[in-house]
């Protein structure tokens, strides 16, 4: 996946190079005369997975990492009406969504599941420290307003499809209440870890909404940030471990080349 | 230019992020959800050890004459649990009374039974003929009763260690079980097993099955195993001979810990596992109330005052007796105001691998034991 987004990214740079010696191809003018325009958009994304509201269990958020999440896509913009002031905008993004965080927890609900089949089951009162990592592809479907002749605002739902998968982590200095709050306590501190790997039960599918504004700075230049929100969890609806619900809130904001 | 940009971006989404949930987003600390009995007080004059406090259970053993039929032992609970009857009501301790502590948050209870001792075991007979479920119901806990039967003690075992492996879902998945094929009826089963993939991170790739009296804490089991099994129960009786029956089947390959091994095992070439079947007498203080896992059988462990081991550990086809007198170390006696008052402690210790306490032994030896009888000198006034 990595290796895709660097060819993709490779592709959208010689894009750049390529329309900026010659101006508009017929093709492209032909387009546009159809109220038809295109863009590629190299960005970053920053933001995380969180249950919405925190849940009573996390006391504290000890340590938030944003991993640099690259995102690279291609929209087609159709304008509608004389003054093209809506217009639509279908997309395909390959874009990554990842965090690290460390977290103080009381009384938090968790299964670890071995190799073997082996189930740890109980309620978790210490420090859990969590990886996510997922690469997608999304396709956005928004409308567009054009505000001014330099700025466009944009709203829509957005579906993914991911391709790679990892959410895992640890525990630590705290004691787990085995199956229950009233169940047998066992300490786990220095270097007694539970390490758990819930990669397999990301669900493949995500939807959200998306919003987001363009700047077209120069030409063929725009500026752009959006905010996707996702809707549906990001594990498998049978997924029960994690007992709350977690949607990804990235902020994706970066460049585009406008042909 | 560019990744101190990204950099500088990440650091404040960071500490934006940070700060809006460390701030706005946590909520209120909900209510304790723990229902746990914390600490327990009663008159130190009549306490002859002090409570041992498990999950469901505790054990007061108290001075010999102590009238057990108004007591009123006080609780300290989880901040903010209740419990019924409260704290400080006088009950009559003639049998096991039970407490029900309730979270704060209203939502779990847990029941504990408190029974109160004067008496420091009298006979030492153990058919091993009875079992009941462990509070979740995956394991056996053996108790044993006296000719009235009425119940005298609990074994104690590791399977509640074992259960946190989470490669447990019914008794005979466990290390330490009854089987129905005892010398006499019934007998215990200790079985040398692998611990599972979980386990295995956590560098305890082995259980050996073990059977003793004393009491298993789970909240050492993983950070100091050894200290987990604390052997001995107060037995007023100077001990003479410990005798049973035993069979046993080593595992074929021997293992040892390595913790740079994918299962965190090596075999070792040659070495045949052996069990442990042994009792002690020791005297307990305030200060080492009990023997563990670390001191049982240390040579220089100047509370001990005798031992009774049974030496030869090979395999046996069959049930095989036994009958191995105390031996006093050097220079040890027993005292008779010690003994009057009940300082005395005896410990029965069967395990399935002799050093499975330090991950090592053959998966798959079983030991077998039935009939364990200590004999003792009767009172001499």
């Amino acid at each position: 996946m990595n290796r895709m987004l660097c060819f993709l990214i490779a592709a959208v740079l010689l894009a750049f190079n390529v329309s900026a010696q010659k101006d508009n191809t017929p093709g492209i003018v032909k387009s546009s005369l159809m109220g038809l325009e295109y863009d590629v958009r190299a960005g970053l994304s920053i933001g995380g997975a969180t249950p919405i509201p925190l849940p009573v269990e996390i006391r504290e958020i000890e340590g938030f990492n944003p991993s640099i999440n690259l995102s690279i896509s291609g929209n087609v913009k159709k304008w509608f009406g004389a003054d093209k002031k809506w217009g639509l905008i279908v997309g395909l993004k390959l874009e990554s969504k990842a965090m690290e965080t460390r977290a103080r927890v009381k009384n938090y609900g968790m299964e670890i599941i071995g190799d073997g089949g082996e189930r740890l089951k109980g309620n978790w009162t210490g420090h859990v420290k969590t990886k996510f990592r997922e690469t997608m592809v999304t396709i956005p479907v928004m409308a567009a307003l054009n505000v001014s002749h330099r700025v466009a605002l944009r709203l829509g739902p957005y579906v993914s499809f991911v391709t790679g998968k990892d959410f895992s982590g640890h525990v630590f200095d705290g004691y787990l209440r085995e199956n229950n709050p009233t169940g047998n306590k066992v300490v786990f501190e220095g270097d007694s870890q539970a390490s758990y790997d819930f990669s397999e039960d990301l669900a493949t599918f995500q939807t959200g909404i998306q919003a987001g504004v363009d700047w077209k700075a120069f030409k063929h230049l725009i500026v752009y940030g959006d905010l996707s929100w996702g809707l549906n969890n990001i594990f498998k609806s049978d997924f029960n471990t994690i007992t709350f619900n977690m949607y990804p809130v990235y902020v994706n904001f970066g460049f585009g080349y406008a042909f | 230019m560019v990744r101190i940009i990204v950099r500088l971006c990440k650091v404040i989404v960071a500490i934006l992020l940070t700060e809006l949930f460390a701030t706005a987003c946590i909520r209120d600390e909900a209510p304790n959800a723990e229902a746990d009995i914390i600490g327990c007080m009663l008159d130190q004059t009549i306490l002859n050890r002090q409570p041992v406090i498990e999950n469901d259970r505790i054990i007061l053993m108290l001075r010999k004459g102590t009238d057990l039929t108004s007591l009123a032992p006080e609780f300290t609970l989880t901040p903010g649990a209740t419990i019924d009857p409260q704290s400080g009501t006088h009950l009559d301790f003639t049998s096991p009374q039970y407490y029900t502590v309730t979270s704060q948050d209203g939502v779990w209870k847990k029941t504990y039974r408190v029974e109160a001792t004067t008496s420091a075991l009298s006979t030492l007979k153990a058919g091993l003929e009875h079992v009941r479920l462990s509070s979740d119901g995956k394991y056996h806990v053996f108790y044993e009763l006296d000719d009235n039967g009425n119940p005298l003690f609990d074994w104690a075992t590791a399977n509640a260690g074992y259960s946190l492996t989470g490669a447990g879902s019914q008794y005979t998945d466990f290390p330490t079980r009854q089987d129905p094929d005892g010398y006499i009826g019934s007998c215990a089963r200790l079985e040398t097993m692998r611990t599972g993939s979980l386990a295995e991170r956590l560098n305890k790739p082995l259980a050996a099955g073990n059977l003793f009296l004393g009491q298993f804490v789970t909240l050492n089991a993983l950070m100091d195993p050894l200290s987990a099994t604390r052997f001995g129960v107060p037995f007023d009786h100077v001990p003479t001979s410990f005798r049973g029956y035993f069979r046993y089947k080593a595992g074929d390959v021997f293992y040892k810990l390595d913790k740079n091994a994918p299962d965190k095992l090596s075999p070792v070439n040659g070495r045949i596992d052996e069990f442990a079947l042994y009792a002690v007498f020791y005297e307990s203080t305030p200060e080492k109330p009990t023997l563990d896992g670390n001191n049982t059988l240390d040579i220089n462990n100047p509370y001990i005052l005798a031992t009774a081991e049974v030496t030869d550990t090979r395999s046996t086809d069959r049930w095989k007796e036994f009958d191995i007198p105390f031996v006093f170390r050097p220079g040890k006696t027993v005292d008779p105001v010690k003994l009057a008052n009940g300082n005395y402690n005896l410990a029965i210790v069967c395990a399935s691998s002799a050093d499975g306490a330090q991950f090592e032994g053959a998966p798959g030896s079983v030991l077998m034991v039935d009939e364990l009888v200590i004999e003792f000198k009767e009172d001499e006034d």
